[in-house]
């Protein structure tokens, strides 16, 4: 289509058709329209639908969706009308025609030249409006047929005669491939002469709209219009059409503005406040009504809600804060607020979120500047009134959120917009609380711990001798075993029970009324105060005492807090080691920090995940100083207690050994430790989505996974060193409690029955006792593994420390019984540890303790025995035995015949 | 840079004639500017053909491109969109302009050929000032258009876009 075929006589210069389209593009519209009168080539180049899609999309009113949608219908009616043609002819060659008829519609340029599809033209009517390219008779009848064509021709005809009806004249306009130009058409008719009167008027008084619209609503709307219908002026002098039409309605918006003004200023709600932002509204979405209203509304500078924030400060204890003033003060701004919100409603129009605005506003002016008052003079006075502070309005101001009225035309996400104001408010604090918290606690357990171990070494003398006095007391030992093993479990069970309870209750009291001081308080006190009482006790004061005092008068809030007091008054003996109590209070102290810092987690973003890094951040902190600075400190210290035992630098000796007793309850307290880290995490950091428990990259966990661990190796280490101790009692018990008559008991002179007490001798009794009181003090406390090791590790080295001893010992056969009775007693308690490999020893052991019972005479069944190794389950080969028989009191008696029994002639040599 | 820009290029019109220009004028034209690019320094020693220019439009487009050596390289990426941004002929320009019809055509091909899209656009511009206010008779005439309407088709077209005439 270049200009070639216009036949441009005797200018030598052919200009292409893209720059014509170029030069088309700067004209105006009557001229435009004159071209397109000069040729054929020309109409086609300014009909171009594409042209007029342009100055449509420019002012936002083209859609290409519903664009296609037409096309697509119309192009299907076609098809469907096609079809039955084809059916009515039979069979014919239409369907090329069809084709090429679809190829020339997507270049704009439609027209069937079936006579057929004439009537299905008017049908159509508007949509597929044909174009230059028909036959020329043909497609100009069709534009004369088409109402769209003829109705623009009557707008132009009147536009100044019915003006109501051209205020909505963009409602009308639509997307129709092929007629772009026609729609441009109809609102240029509309516009034109109103936009042109405009740019060629002197004064604001001269265009012809504020004559013939008298309404200000009206003048908005038209005012409007003309702003987006300038947007597809681009002739040459545009920009002087556009700043002459800006300047217009900067006028006319000052002028609705100041009405609007005036009404606000005497609160004129219903009246001209409404109708001038309904005006402004129309004109241009209201932005100046909005801004004005928000800039000068009364609530900024309402004397009445600004409170003093030193209040928070001034009416609590110094290092607490009182929030009651600023709950009061965030009710009333709520209350103000709900109120705006309903004038709100009443003032504007649809649209614009006016009470966002206003909010932002708000939170701006008052919120922000109330609280960096309150926490920066809180920061200066004491970080523990900062840390809650801080936390405690954080949560008001959430809370102050909820109770917000959406106004009709806030969206749907008001509360998620607050609380991106509410982030807004707290972002130049957030950085700095979350870093305080950690530091915060971190000083605190360091204190805490540091404090305690400072007391601990002024104590140490008195301590260690205290230490070792203490096995003086096995009753109360055990009465305290008892009820330790209580608390131990309960945690588990409370956290199966009462998934809230454990732990929270005692301090989440007192923290989340932290103006109130004593009465709720002392609920964390049972744990501080009755511990701190039995331990200001000298060391040796009784039993008795102690039990008592750790029940407090008042009624335990939580179950667990008592038990808790109580375990840790009970828990005197290894309260050098470490102390239950500085566990829990640590524990506490994080899950208040954690709290408090979890809240900023609801934040979400940036700040959220900040916030909850640090709330892990405290969590392994908590970790490292309980584990490394405290329980691990206390079991090495408890590991060297069991290394340097010697039973026999003991003078005592009771039923248990002294330090391993103390490093078993070593093991069951860490074990509650642990359960209680546990089960702190699962409630704190998990239960609240924190942490990630499934995460093995999650610090946290990791941090709980070497605390546990950690933990076990401490376990481990001393049970091991806690087993040779174990055994060197029970060596110590062996060697000074057996008697040698025991097993081979002298017979009286008088010839009397000896010994009727049949039973095991009181070495046995001992031993398992002592073995069995230290196995038992593991069970349930460490891993099932763990102990079940520990049992066969014990169990091995029992049986080779008997074996050690009885070949050190002379059997009679009257002493057999008292040792078949010993080794009964072995058995029956190896068997209560439920270990079939270990088992098997302690059987062999008895069968071999039968050996002695044989009489001399039978010296060939002995020998059977001796060689029969099946008895023996493996566990002894006959050399074994024979040496166990070589124990027995006559044994040179017996010798010769039991060797001639077993090895036959060739030993009588010997 | 310094010496780029004092290098001197020699361009040669379709009837033989050798122009010496700068090579900072010469690069107003895009074609030549990526010519430039394409070939490097060896460019600058052979001249240059413009094959579709003669020697008065070469000139008077080196005239043009002389002045406004200094503007701003135009965007790369300006589309048909921006067209809003375009601003009124300047005093210069239009000027310069003034130049009977042919050759005011013959520049306009001459920049679209080198691509020199300010050129064009001035061009266009001027041309469509042309056309403003005139009748299509008029237009007819000035563009040596011949009418291939018949006049009840012409009154057709005339009253299909009637809206557009009331002032």
């Amino acid at each position: 289509m270049s200009l070639k075929t216009t036949q441009m006589h005797e200018s030598k210069a052919v200009l292409p058709a893209e720059i014509i389209a170029t030069i088309l593009d700067y004209l105006p519209i009557p001229d435009l329209l004159s071209f397109a009168r000069t040729s054929k080539r020309m109409q086609e180049m300014v009909y171009e639908d594409s042209r007029w899609v342009r100055r449509l999309k420019s002012m936002g009113v083209w859609n290409d969706g519903e664009a296609r949608k037409r096309f697509e219908d119309a192009l299907r009616a076609r098809r469907e009308m096609m079809r039955i043609k084809a059916e009515e002819d039979g069979r014919s060659a239409r369907s090329g025609t069809n084709g090429a008829g679809g190829v020339r519609k997507m270049s704009m340029s439609t027209t069937l030249f079936d006579a057929g599809i004439e009537q299905e033209r008017q049908k159509r009517s508007l949509e597929m409006v044909s174009k230059t390219v028909s036959p020329v008779v043909d497609g100009f009848e069709s534009l004369a047929l088409s109402p769209s064509v003829t109705k623009p021709t009557q707008i132009t005809r009147a536009p100044m005669l019915n003006p109501e009806e051209l205020l909505d004249i963009f409602s009308s306009v639509k997307s129709i491939r092929g007629s772009a130009r026609v729609e441009y058409g109809k609102i240029y008719a509309a516009l034109a002469p109103f936009y042109l009167d405009l740019a060629r008027s002197k004064s604001h008084m001269d265009p012809v709209i504020f004559r013939v619209y008298r309404d200000p609503e009206q003048q908005a709307q038209m005012l409007a219009h003309l702003q987006l219908f300038a947007k597809s002026d681009w002739a040459d002098g545009w920009r002087q059409r556009e700043e002459k039409l800006v300047t217009m309605v900067g006028i006319f918006e000052n002028a609705v503005l100041r009405e609007f003004e005036h009404g606000y200023e005497a609160w004129d709600i219903d009246g001209r406040m409404r109708r001038y932002a309904h005006v402004l509204g129309i004109l241009n979405g209201g932005h100046a009504a909005i801004e004005l209203f928000v800039q000068k509304h009364p609530i900024l500078t309402d004397r009445e809600i600004l409170h003093n924030s030193m209040d928070c400060l001034n009416q609590a204890s110094s290092d607490s804060i009182a929030l009651g003033p600023s709950r009061a003060f965030l009710d009333n701004l709520s209350q103000k607020l709900i109120e705006q919100a309903d004038i709100i409603n009443r003032v504007f129009p649809q649209g614009e979120d006016v009470l966002q605005i206003l909010l932002d506003k708000v939170a701006e002016d008052l919120l922000m500047e109330y609280d960096a008052t309150l926490f920066d003079e809180a920061h200066a006075r004491s970080i523990p009134s900062y840390l809650q502070a801080v936390s405690g309005i954080f949560e008001q101001t959430m809370q102050f959120g909820l109770t917000l009225k959406p106004s009709k035309n806030s969206r749907d996400d008001f509360l998620e917009k607050f609380k991106s104001i509410v982030a807004k408010i707290f972002e130049p604090h957030v950085d700095l609380y979350l870093q305080d918290e950690l530091d915060y606690f971190k000083k605190l357990a360091e204190t805490e711990v540091g404090n305690w171990e400072n007391k601990l070494s002024a104590e140490e003398a008195t301590t260690e001798s205290y230490l070792m006095a203490n096995v003086n007391r096995q009753a109360d030992k055990k009465d305290f075993l008892s009820s330790f093993k209580k608390v131990v479990m309960l945690p588990v069970n409370a956290v199966n029970a009462l998934p809230s309870l454990p732990l929270s209750s005692p301090f989440s009291l007192g923290k989340s009324t932290p103006a109130q001081p004593t009465p709720n308080r002392s609920s964390l006190a049972p744990a501080a105060i009755t511990s701190a009482t039995p331990r200001s006790q000298s060391p040796g004061s009784g039993p008795i005492e102690r039990t008592g005092s750790p029940l407090p008068s008042e009624a335990p809030t939580d179950e667990l807090a008592a038990k808790a007091a109580l375990m840790a008054s009970k828990l005197e003996g290894i309260r050098s080691l470490f102390s239950i109590e500085v566990a829990l209070l640590l524990t506490h102290n994080a899950k208040a920090s954690i709290e408090r810092a979890s809240k900023f987690v609801r934040l979400g973003g940036q700040t959220g995940e900040e916030a909850r890094e640090q709330c892990e951040a405290i969590f392994i902190c908590l970790l490292q100083i309980l584990g490394n600075r405290h329980i691990k400190a206390g079991f090495d210290k408890a590991v060297d207690h069991l290394s340097n035992y010697n039973p026999r630098e003991v003078s005592e000796h009771h039923q248990g050994v002294a330090p391993l007793v103390t490093f078993l309850e070593l093991v069951n307290v860490g074990d509650l430790i642990s359960q209680m880290v546990d089960v702190f995490y699962e409630q704190q950091l998990v239960a609240n989505k924190l942490s990630d428990r499934n995460d093995f990259l999650d610090p946290a966990g990791a941090a709980k996974k070497k605390f546990e661990q950690m933990l076990d190796e401490r376990v481990a280490a001393g049970l091991n060193k806690g087993i040779d101790v174990l055994m060197d009692e029970i060596e110590y018990i062996c060697s000074t409690v057996q008697m040698p008559t025991d097993y081979n008991p002298t017979a009286p002179a008088d010839g009397a029955v000896p010994n009727v007490d049949i039973g095991p001798t009181k070495a046995a009794q001992q031993v398992v006792g002592i073995v069995e009181s230290h196995t038992k003090m593991l069970t349930g406390s460490t891993d099932k593994t763990m102990l079940d090791v520990f049992n066969q590790e014990v169990g091995l080295r029992l049986f080779t420390v008997l074996c050690k001893h009885l070949k050190r010992q002379r059997v009679s056969t009257d002493g057999a019984i008292a040792l078949i009775s010993d080794m009964n007693i072995y058995f029956l308690y190896i068997r209560t540890l439920r270990n079939q490999d270990l088992l098997q020893y302690f059987k062999a052991l008895r069968e071999l303790s039968q050996i002695y019972l044989i009489d001399p005479k039978h010296a060939k069944e002995m020998a059977t025995i001796i060689a029969d190794g099946d008895r023996f389950h493996g566990i002894f080969r006959a050399e074994e035995v024979y040496e166990f028989a070589e124990r027995r009191a006559d044994w040179y008696n017996v010798k010769r015949d039991v060797e001639r029994a077993m090895y036959g002639i060739g030993c009588t040599s010997m | 840079m310094a010496a780029e820009k004092s290098s001197i290029i020699t361009l040669q019109s379709n009837d033989g004639v050798s122009i010496d220009v700068d090579r900072q004028v010469a690069e107003r034209s895009m074609l030549i500017k990526n010519m430039m690019e394409d070939l490097g320094d060896e460019a600058i020693s052979t001249a240059v053909p413009i094959p579709n220019v003669n020697e008065s439009v070469l000139k008077k487009v080196i005239e043009w491109c002389e002045h406004h050596k200094n503007d701003p390289q135009p965007a790369q990426d300006d589309d048909s969109d921006s067209r809003k941004k375009t601003t009124d002929i300047e005093e210069w320009d239009q000027k310069f302009m003034q130049v009977d019809q042919e050759m005011l055509f013959e520049i306009i091909l001459a920049s679209n050929y080198l691509d020199i899209k300010p050129l064009l656009d001035v061009g266009c511009k001027t041309v469509a000032n042309m056309i403003k206010g005139k009748s299509p008779e008029e237009i007819r005439k000035t563009f040596n258009i011949t009418n291939d309407f018949t006049p009840e088709e012409e009154e057709q077209i005339r009253r299909e876009n009637e809206w557009a005439e009331d002032r």
